[in-house]
């Protein structure tokens, strides 16, 4: 029964995600003729417009024939037609910055230059910035068939943070009205904001950066792939309890969050201009040294602290993000704990999904060969990730981003894992319990004072946490059930076969 | 010890369910992608090739003259159509319709009508007739005209692969597959030729251009003629069997020259571009100086959706300050436009710019080489509206095309709508 409703969604899956890859796309509107684009950043106090403005077009309204060295004439040129006013008619100050001349390209437009300015429209004290007249008339007070499009790109209080010109959302077009030859200025009422959608808007992109960001994830996972094992004499060798492994793996991610919370926090608050090629080398070493770890244990028993130390690299990583968003120390503070929250989330329920099929494979006759292979992709993504970031771009770093693209892939290949393993142990257990349950049960304390001693790390460890000791006893106790079941259902003798195969052989 | 990892025995299939339910899944999946990419595929390749000349059947227009010619030829093209067909072509003269057009390469998402392209040889013989009915048998000006700039625009499908520029794989660019989505007519058609290379999806070619009646065509009653595509936008209105208005007319080409087959050169708006320079280039110093508008013009003014929007006070030199010489060139200027329409049309319309004449103004803007963006000539009547300009190439971007259009204040669409 269980089996076709999950075989009905897995179809349904299948056929809802490409059909929603295609549909996604939505038509565009030509032009003929090359428009200039205007981006609204709207922050607390004050309104960051990027302007994109064909060149032609500009030359013949500005009279500036060449623009190399003449920035003071184009930035003179573009404050005396970029004129903000308060409703009550007072004028805000605009200071414009960087300019810089790169090639575009419009629907149907062919290719052609166009100039990129950054200007800060700033309202008087005290005056409305979500409501303003934008009086712009850059390049249409003469060239009357030009058209501007006026977009807000970012506007935290309505929950919009988009780091994409794309998802930018259309206010107005600024033209010529032809009956009267003038340029009317552009009404802006941006819709009402608030704290809450700010917030929740940073806990979606908190959620968004871990799912996308395929180095944060991996190197999670990868920590956590030897977690169901023991280490002895430089090698995994045995498998521990299914208790140890899970506590394990809380263990390290709770250090990785708290690792990368402090270091997100610390960066993002102290603004620290870190450049970001070390910062994304030192993650992509920090996956690298997880890989080697997965194959043979540097650091058994410690992978809490590593995940703790190599979470304060990623954490500042993940204050790029909210650097690039220019917020003011206000928001900055929610949109930290927003932020962190998100990732926090999606962390927790990635490591959720994965964890049944990190622990049933492990102690699978696979699970040499699963971790074995895992690792070392795993690795030769993180030396392409190294390579790249140091400056060498190479196909193997291209190969592994293009995996991070694909989301919905991951999710469905985690899913599907996660439920085949639990698919997997439920048929197991009914399996082994359904024989004679009272021997079973009555030997379990034995059975749990024999099986741990005879291991080397774990026993060591033990005494030190009785919660772990206490954990340990009910993966100990099937381990007892195994023997009488296999006792009883003789027959299947070649059961045996499995056990060789794992047991010896470790690492 | 070695109890930890002993294994109950159990039925050898139960051990692999798990393994099946994923590689069902997995086949799933993969299936459904399959299915989805053909159906992309098919998108993009389920068209026809319509677009060869086919003999003309006999004289559609059961040899009549004028609009009870073309009245005629409309009701043979009718009939050559089926009923799904036939509701593309024939549609309601309402407001929405009449101004739903565009000079852009949008095929069909811009434009009412039946695409040339869904017309198999016979149908497509029918709709030329149509044409043939409709327009001015002038050389270089009405239908052979507007078959010189159809060709150009097979040239442009074929020379734009290359130089749009818009990256030809279409996964590989986001934007790209949002060009994509205008791409395919309602009708599903893909001429000949192809869009452009995959990327920029830009419909250039003679199969995407669109024929539409607005209400009924007949000899009483009122109905128009919509034909357009890529450059083109013909609207020609009749009341009660007479032809009242040929405008909003969209005319421009891209090259502006160009080798036919034969090896000819075809210049397929000479008669507008040598008519405009004559006007320009007759103008002394002082005469162009007053004629010269302050400002800068990258397209037409008064372009597709613009209806009725003409600039309250008239600009440039008024006509009536011109020689006797330089009148007749103005009007020499208007008629290759005006001669879009059938002759009696044409003659009519010209009878009334004529006798407004003196009250006409001619604006210049850029240079009067006509060779260079931005150069401008408009002439604006109390009904003649025309303007020329030179744009930048699109296709071959180291050359300028035309863009051009004729209005009439009071005329466009037979002067049925209020803007």
């Amino acid at each position: 029964m269980y089996k076709t409703r999950i075989l009905r969604l897995l179809a349904g899956i299948a056929v809802a995600v490409p059909a929603a890859l295609l549909l996604g796309a939505s038509p565009a509107s030509a032009h003929p003729m090359p428009h200039s684009v205007v981006l609204l950043d709207v922050h607390e106090t004050s309104v960051t417009a990027e302007l994109e403005i064909p060149l032609g077009d500009l030359t013949a309204a500005s009279k500036i024939d060449d623009v190399t060295g003449q920035e003071d004439a184009l930035r003179a040129y573009l404050t005396a037609h970029i004129k903000p006013v308060t409703t009550d008619g007072r004028p805000w100050s605009v200071s414009v910055g960087d300019i810089s001349v790169t090639e575009a390209e419009q629907t149907s437009t062919g290719p052609y230059q166009e100039l990129d300015a950054t200007a800060v429209l700033t309202p008087p004290a005290g005056a409305d910035i979500r409501h303003f007249t934008f009086d712009y008339d850059v390049v249409v007070h003469q060239v009357v068939t030009h058209t501007v499009l006026v977009s807000v790109r970012q506007d935290w209080a309505t929950g919009k943070l988009a780091e994409d010109d794309d998802s930018a959302t259309q206010v107005g077009t600024i033209k010529i009205d032809v009956r009267s030859m003038t340029v009317p200025a552009l009404e802006v009422n941006l819709e009402s904001g608030s704290t809450w959608s700010g917030f929740v808007a940073m806990v979606k992109l908190g959620g968004n950066h871990i799912l996308e960001g395929t180095d944060h994830l991996l190197f999670l996972l990868i920590l956590l792939l030897p977690a169901p094992l023991l280490a002895a004499g430089g090698r995994w060798r045995e498998i521990a309890g299914a208790r140890t492994a899970v506590a394990r793996i809380g263990k390290t991610t709770l250090a990785f969050t708290i690792g990368h919370s402090v270091a997100l926090a610390v960066s993002a608050f102290t603004h620290l201009d870190i450049p970001a090629w070390p910062v994304e080398s030192f993650i992509a070493a920090s996956i690298l040294v997880g890989a080697i770890h997965a194959i043979r244990p540097i650091f058994p028993g410690r992978e809490a602290a590593v995940a703790g130390f190599f979470g304060l690299g990623h954490g500042m990583a993940f204050s790029f993000v909210l650097a690039e968003m220019q917020l003011s120390t206000g928001r900055l503070a929610l949109s930290l704990f927003g932020f962190n929250l998100g990732i926090e989330l999606v962390q927790l329920f990635l490591v959720a999904l994965a964890l049944p099929a990190i622990v049933v494979v492990a102690r699978s006759r696979y699970g040499r060969v699963f971790r074995i292979t895992g690792a070392s992709v795993t690795g030769v993504a993180a030396t392409g990730w190294l390579i790249a970031r140091l400056g060498v771009d190479n196909p193997v770093a291209r190969a592994a981003d293009s995996v991070g693209t694909h989301t919905t892939g991951m999710l469905i290949a985690l899913t599907v894992a996660a439920i085949a393993s639990l698919a997997w142990t439920y048929a197991d257990r009914r399996n082994r319990v359904v024989p004679p349950p009272a021997p079973a049960k009555s030997s379990a304390p034995s059975g749990k004072s024999s099986a741990p001693s005879g291991k080397s790390s774990v026993a060591a460890r033990k005494p030190k946490s009785p919660a772990l000791a206490g954990a340990a006893t009910e993966p100990a106790a099937s381990v007892v059930t195994e023997p009488a079941a296999s006792v009883v259902t003789k027959p299947a003798a070649s059961a045996t076969a499995e056990p060789e195969d794992e047991e010896p052989t470790g690492e | 010890m070695k109890d930890e990892t002993v294994r109950p025995a159990k039925p050898a299939p139960r051990r692999w369910r798990g393994v099946a339910i994923a590689t069902a899944a997995v086949a799933l999946l993969g299936a459904g992608i399959a299915t989805a990419n053909a159906a992309t595929v098919g998108d993009k390749t389920g068209g026809k090739n319509t677009t060869k000349a086919a003999a003309a059947p006999q004289d559609p227009t059961k040899g009549a003259k004028g609009v009870a010619g073309l009245v005629n030829a409309a009701n043979a093209f009718l009939a050559t159509l089926d009923d799904d067909q036939k509701a593309e072509v024939l549609i309601d003269f309402s407001q929405e319709n009449a101004v739903a057009w565009s000079n852009l390469p949008c095929a069909g998402t811009c434009r009412p009508g039946i695409s040339l392209g869904d017309l198999d040889d016979d149908q497509l013989a029918a709709a030329k007739a149509v044409l043939v009915a409709a327009t001015g048998t002038g050389k270089g000006t009405g239908i052979d005209q507007l078959n010189d700039i159809v060709a150009a625009d097979d040239l442009l499908a074929a020379d734009s692969s290359g130089s749009t520029g818009g990256g030809t794989a279409p996964s590989a660019d986001p934007s790209a597959s949002t060009d994509a989505s205008a791409a395919p007519a309602p009708s599903g058609a893909a001429p000949s030729g192809d869009t452009g290379g995959g990327g920029m999806a830009l419909t250039y070619g003679s199969g995407y251009y669109y024929l539409a009646f607005m209400g009924t065509p007949s000899l009483t009653g009122t109905w128009e003629l919509g034909f357009g595509g890529h450059h083109m936008a013909v609207h020609i209105t009749y009341k009660n069997g007479k032809g009242v208005s040929a405008s909003p007319f969209f005319l421009g080409v891209e090259p502006t020259s160009y080798t036919d087959a034969d090896g000819n050169t075809v210049e397929s708006m000479k008669a507008q571009a040598t008519a405009v320079s004559a006007l320009a280039t007759s103008l002394t110093t002082a005469q162009k100086t007053t004629a010269t508008l302050s400002e800068t013009f990258g397209d037409v003014l008064v372009g597709p959706q613009n209806d009725g929007n003409f600039p309250t006070t008239k600009e440039g030199i008024q006509v009536s300050k011109l020689s006797k010489k330089q009148k007749q060139l103005v009007l020499n200027v208007i008629k290759p436009w005006v001669a879009n329409a059938d002759e009696a049309t044409a003659a009519e319309l010209m009878k009334v710019y004529e006798k407004e004449l003196d009250q006409t103004f001619v604006g210049l803007s850029g240079g009067t080489g006509y060779d260079t963006q931005g150069d401008y000539l408009r002439i604006d009547g109390p009904s003649v509206w025309i303007e020329f300009v030179c744009q930048n190439g699109v296709v071959y971007t180291d050359q300028i095309h035309y863009h051009t259009v004729y209005r009439d204040h009071t005329r466009d669409y037979g002067g049925e709508f209020t803007f």
